[in-house]
């Protein structure tokens, strides 16, 4: 029996900074064991336990593709003890993970539909994960039209630059990206990303979408996605919780009778509305 | 039901269906023989409900730290020293509680029955004229209400509400019994730093964490208690004894000058903690070198939250 | 001897603790500063046996207040060994033995196991004593146990007066007895006497039925009910930590440079900070949605996900509640809600 308290040994092999505040920092693993690595077969929409000895640990959703074998991605924002332990951190550093976690999206329900992404500033993490994966070429031809819509504050705040350019280029995506307020260099799109999904209008014919953001900007995209057609049970969502054993043991991040490490943290809209509302 | 019990329910009911207050907190029956719990009345018709007694243990000043609008409060000599600090300490403004002062007779110590009944189980008990009678099965039992009251309530000088805006009935007198109230940390004194020691380190190794001292509290309001903060993290929250004599030694310095030994703490305390050994020792020191007891003065400060020039100093070395 | 049953004398119990302290560490009754706790015995005359329950609940010899989970020093992780020693436990109340059978659900999952406790449960007997005299805080047979019921138990000894009815219930116990010399055969008049005294001493139990609360509760989460309920809750965390079957608990790393070691510490859904985001955001804001959730954990979801109420009816939190809040008049007040 493996002790799932004990977190896999990894090493930081790169360190991006991802935005303009540099308090977004993405982290390359590499898994020191070989063994170790192979164990840690993950889906899109899974998070990791990420361990710092002798701060603590925090739950962080996997960042890169299930596609990328010899290395795991994780984005952190700084924000309270472990991830400012982790940001401290140096490249060559060893760190611990746990995991994966979670039930990760739905891909049976993704499969043979088109995907519409829709994500604001920090939350894209694990729909980067989604994204990539579905754009490689084992998995594009799974999928019918995808559609990212991605906003943030400012052109600064926006993560995964490198990926947004390479995506760009591509005709096998329709990509959005936007900013809430721009600057002198920047040409791309201005409008809260509700605004823009508005604008760009997916169908919501054999669809289905999945919304990672700030509190805020959910509020106000289910209303169009509802009038675009979604019904509730084909838009999926990704909850944070106060997390710490990740294996629905500890009994803090439950909502109602599911445990957001376990059941969760992805849910349909209707499963979120038959549960309390309590998160 | 008694005549005060008459008095207490038609001034609550009177105070709240004037409008004067939208709230009052009193004790009203419990559902153990001995027990009493505190009650949230909104409703005049509902002061039925309302009891005093022996067993009106808790200190409901606590529950003013959550209170919003004007409240009234049922309040015996110690909960009422508690909210004058509280005033003073502005958790709550004077003007929005009104203090229904009761006189006490000292309130039952739960632990001084259990070990008079040594694992029986009590299903009645009756308090009357300075007695109480204990029943259960194959067993009745009467005993005088001074052997089992709460060693503080025993030597207590501030019976009766020092503040209060209605007192109900007649004032109590002097304390229950004419004893050195200090006797029991005087004996502590009397020790050396090892045997101290090893008292304490026995009395906190039952420890649990469960913060039920903490929050029974009234001088206990932080939003962030010192054991909760992460940036930095003070101490551990274990159970390494290091760490649990640190919380208590702390927390007891943190109500050091401010504590007035109304018990709520110890007879919280599931683990049967000889706290009021920290606590009343603090208390005697603020006494000595101070002057001062806590709660008997609207308009004086804490000694430990304010400085005098003439202040004694001999223990800064 | 017949079917796994036998007699011992009274006087006869601190010989048998005696001889099982050869083999393994026995927790037994005792009385500690004025309080019963189950703790390591070195004789077999330290252990109580006439007494109520335990101030604190058996729960801890298996998943104790706090346990290292690992050290580590330079980014190197020791492992704590887990354990292999092996031990009885005597005189534990069926309440108390029923809850490890909830645990178990939680800890010895088909997805994931915890090592520390699943080792400790590994390697523990437990020996039962059936209750003569329930206190009239305890309500197990309406939560599914009863005082002499046998979940989670290896031995049930029952009290006869100066001897002792014993029945093996695990093969793991019989095991334990079968070649003890104190044990001689029971006889027609032991069953008797302990059918009498079972069905007596359940007769006495009594509490607030459990049937439909589950049913009621489903539609609860957004009842005015809950309003008023926790006002007087001090937001402590005594009925939780002495509760059996409540199992929260946090996972901490202390450490001074880098040497230390990560922690798992007992902790309370109704401390705020059970919740509370980094962000600041907390889902469970005040006293009333972490008594809900509560309430709710026990009666309904743990129902909804194992088949069972999260109780066992031992009452401690019954007495122990600083401010008199009694579970039995909420589940009552549930019921007829």
């Amino acid at each position: 029996m493996r002790n799932p308290y004990l977190p896999y040994p990894v090493v930081i092999r790169k360190i991006t900074d991802e935005n303009e505040a540099r308090d977004i920092k993405t982290f390359e693993l590499v898994f020191r064991d070989d063994a170790d690595r192979d164990s840690f077969t993950f889906r899109c929409g899974q998070f990791a336990e990420l361990s710092v000895l002798g701060a603590g640990e925090c739950p962080i959703g996997i960042a890169s593709s299930p596609m990328e074998q010899k290395y795991l991605q994780l984005t952190i924002k700084r924000t309270g003890v472990v991830t400012s332990a982790l940001h401290n951190c140096e490249e060559g550093a060893t760190i611990g993970v746990r995991g994966p976690y979670g039930n990760g999206f739905p891909m049976d329900m993704l499969e043979g539909s088109n995907v519409v992404i829709v994500a604001g500033g920090f939350a894209f993490t694990t729909l980067r994960s989604l994204t990539n994966y579905i754009l490689h070429p084992d998995n594009r031809g799974r999928f019918g039209e995808l559609t990212v819509i991605y906003g943030a504050r400012s052109p600064g705040e926006l993560i995964y630059k490198y990926d947004l350019e390479a995506w760009a280029g591509r005709d096998d995506l329709q990509l959005y990206v936007t900013v809430d307020a721009g600057d002198e260099a920047w040409t791309g799109l201005v409008g809260y990303v509700p605004t823009i999904l508005k604008e760009a209008a997916p169908s919501s014919d054999n669809a289905v979408a999945a919304v990672c953001g700030p509190p805020i900007m959910i509020k106000f995209s289910i209303p169009v996605l509802d009038e675009l057609g979604f019904p509730p049970g084909r838009i999926i969502n990704s909850l944070e919780m106060r997390m710490k054993c990740g294996i629905g043991k500890c009994g803090r991040c439950n909502i109602g009778d599911k445990y957001v490490c376990k059941d969760g943290p992805v849910f349909t809209f209707e499963e979120l509305q038959n549960m309390p509302g309590e998160y | 039901m008694s005549e005060l019990e008459e008095l207490l329910r038609e001034t609550a009911r009177q105070l709240l269906a004037e409008g004067s207050i939208e709230l009052v907190i009193g004790y009203e029956r419990g559902t153990l023989p001995l027990r009493t719990t505190p009650c949230f009345i909104r409703d005049p018709d509902q002061v039925e409900r309302l009891v005093w007694n022996a067993s009106c243990e808790n200190n409901l000043a606590t529950y003013l730290h959550r209170a919003t609008g004007k409240v009234g409060i049922v309040a015996k000599g110690c909960d009422a020293r508690s909210i004058v600090g509280e005033i003073v300490e502005r958790q709550i403004a004077r003007e929005d509680v009104v203090i229904i002062g009761v006189p006490c007779q000292g309130v039952i110590d739960r632990t001084k029955i259990e070990a008079r009944l040594d694992g029986r189980d009590v299903l009645e008990a009756d308090v009357s004229e300075g007695l109480i009678t204990l029943r259960g099965e194959g067993f009745e039992e009467t005993l005088n209400l001074g052997e089992v009251l709460s060693e503080g309530c025993v030597t207590c000088h501030h019976r009766d509400p020092t503040l209060y805006d209605v007192f109900i009935g007649e004032p109590s007198g002097g304390a229950v019994e004419d004893r050195d109230e200090y006797a029991a940390v005087q004996a502590l004194e009397a020790q050396t730093a090892d045997e101290r020691w090893a008292y304490f380190a026995n009395e906190f190794s039952r420890c649990i964490r469960c913060y039920a001292c903490r929050e029974a509290c009234p001088c206990c309001y932080c939003a962030e208690c010192f054991v909760d903060q992460t940036q930095p993290c003070w101490f551990g929250k274990g159970d390494d004894l290091s760490d649990v004599m640190a919380f208590h030694i702390v927390r007891a310095y943190h109500v050091a000058g401010r504590c007035l030994d109304c018990g709520a703490c110890v007879r919280a305390c599931p683990m049967h903690i000889d706290l009021r050994a920290l606590v009343k020792k603090l208390e005697k020191d603020v006494r000595e070198l101070y002057s001062y007891e806590a709660g008997l003065h609207l308009e004086t400060v804490p000694p430990l939250a304010t400085f005098q020039p003439d202040d004694p100093q001999e223990f800064i070395k | 001897m017949a079917n796994g049953k036998w007699q011992i004398a009274s006087l006869k119990i601190a010989a048998f603790l005696d001889d099982l302290l050869k083999a393994h560490r026995v927790f037994a009754p005792v009385k500690r500063d004025g309080l019963v706790s189950f703790e390591p015995i070195g004789r077999g005359d330290e252990a109580l046996l006439g007494f109520r329950n335990s101030k604190r609940s058996p729960k801890e010899i298996f998943f104790p207040c706090s346990e290292t989970l690992f050290a580590y020093q330079e980014g190197e992780i020791t492992v704590v060994p887990l354990l292999e020693e092996r031990r009885v436990i005597f005189g534990m109340r069926p309440c108390d033995a029923r809850s490890l059978i909830l645990l178990d659900k939680v800890f010895d999952a088909p997805d994931y196991q915890d090592p520390y406790y699943v080792a400790r449960r590994e390697n523990t007997v437990i020996i039962g004593l059936g209750c003569n005299r329930p206190l009239s805080t305890c309500f197990c047979t309406t939560v599914g146990g009863g005082p002499f019921a046998v979940d989670g138990l290896d031995l049930l000894f029952t009290d006869l007066g100066d001897r002792y009815l014993v029945e093996a219930i695990t093969e793991r116990g019989e095991a334990l007895v079968a070649d003890s010399p104190h044990f001689r055969e029971e006889t027609t008049a032991d069953v008797n006497l302990k059918a009498e005294i079972a069905a007596r001493a359940e007769q006495a139990v009594s509490g607030p039925s459990v049937e439909g609360v589950k049913e009621q509760l489903d539609g609860m989460y957004d009842d005015p009910f809950w309003d008023e309920l926790h006002e007087k809750c001090l937001g402590c965390a005594v009925c939780t930590y002495l509760c059996p079957t409540c199992h929260c608990f946090d996972i901490v790393d202390e450490a001074v440079n880098a040497q230390g070691r990560r922690v798992r510490n007992w902790d309370s859904c109704q401390f705020p900070l059970f919740t509370l985001h980094a962000s600041g955001h907390n889902p469970r804001p005040s006293g009333k949605e972490r008594m809900r959730q509560r309430m709710m954990h026990k009666f309904r979801y743990f129902v909804e996900n194992f088949g069972e109420v999260a109780c066992v009816g031992c009452g401690r939190c019954v007495r122990e509640c600083p401010v008199n809040l009694d579970i039995r008049a909420v589940i009552e007040a549930i019921r007829t809600s």
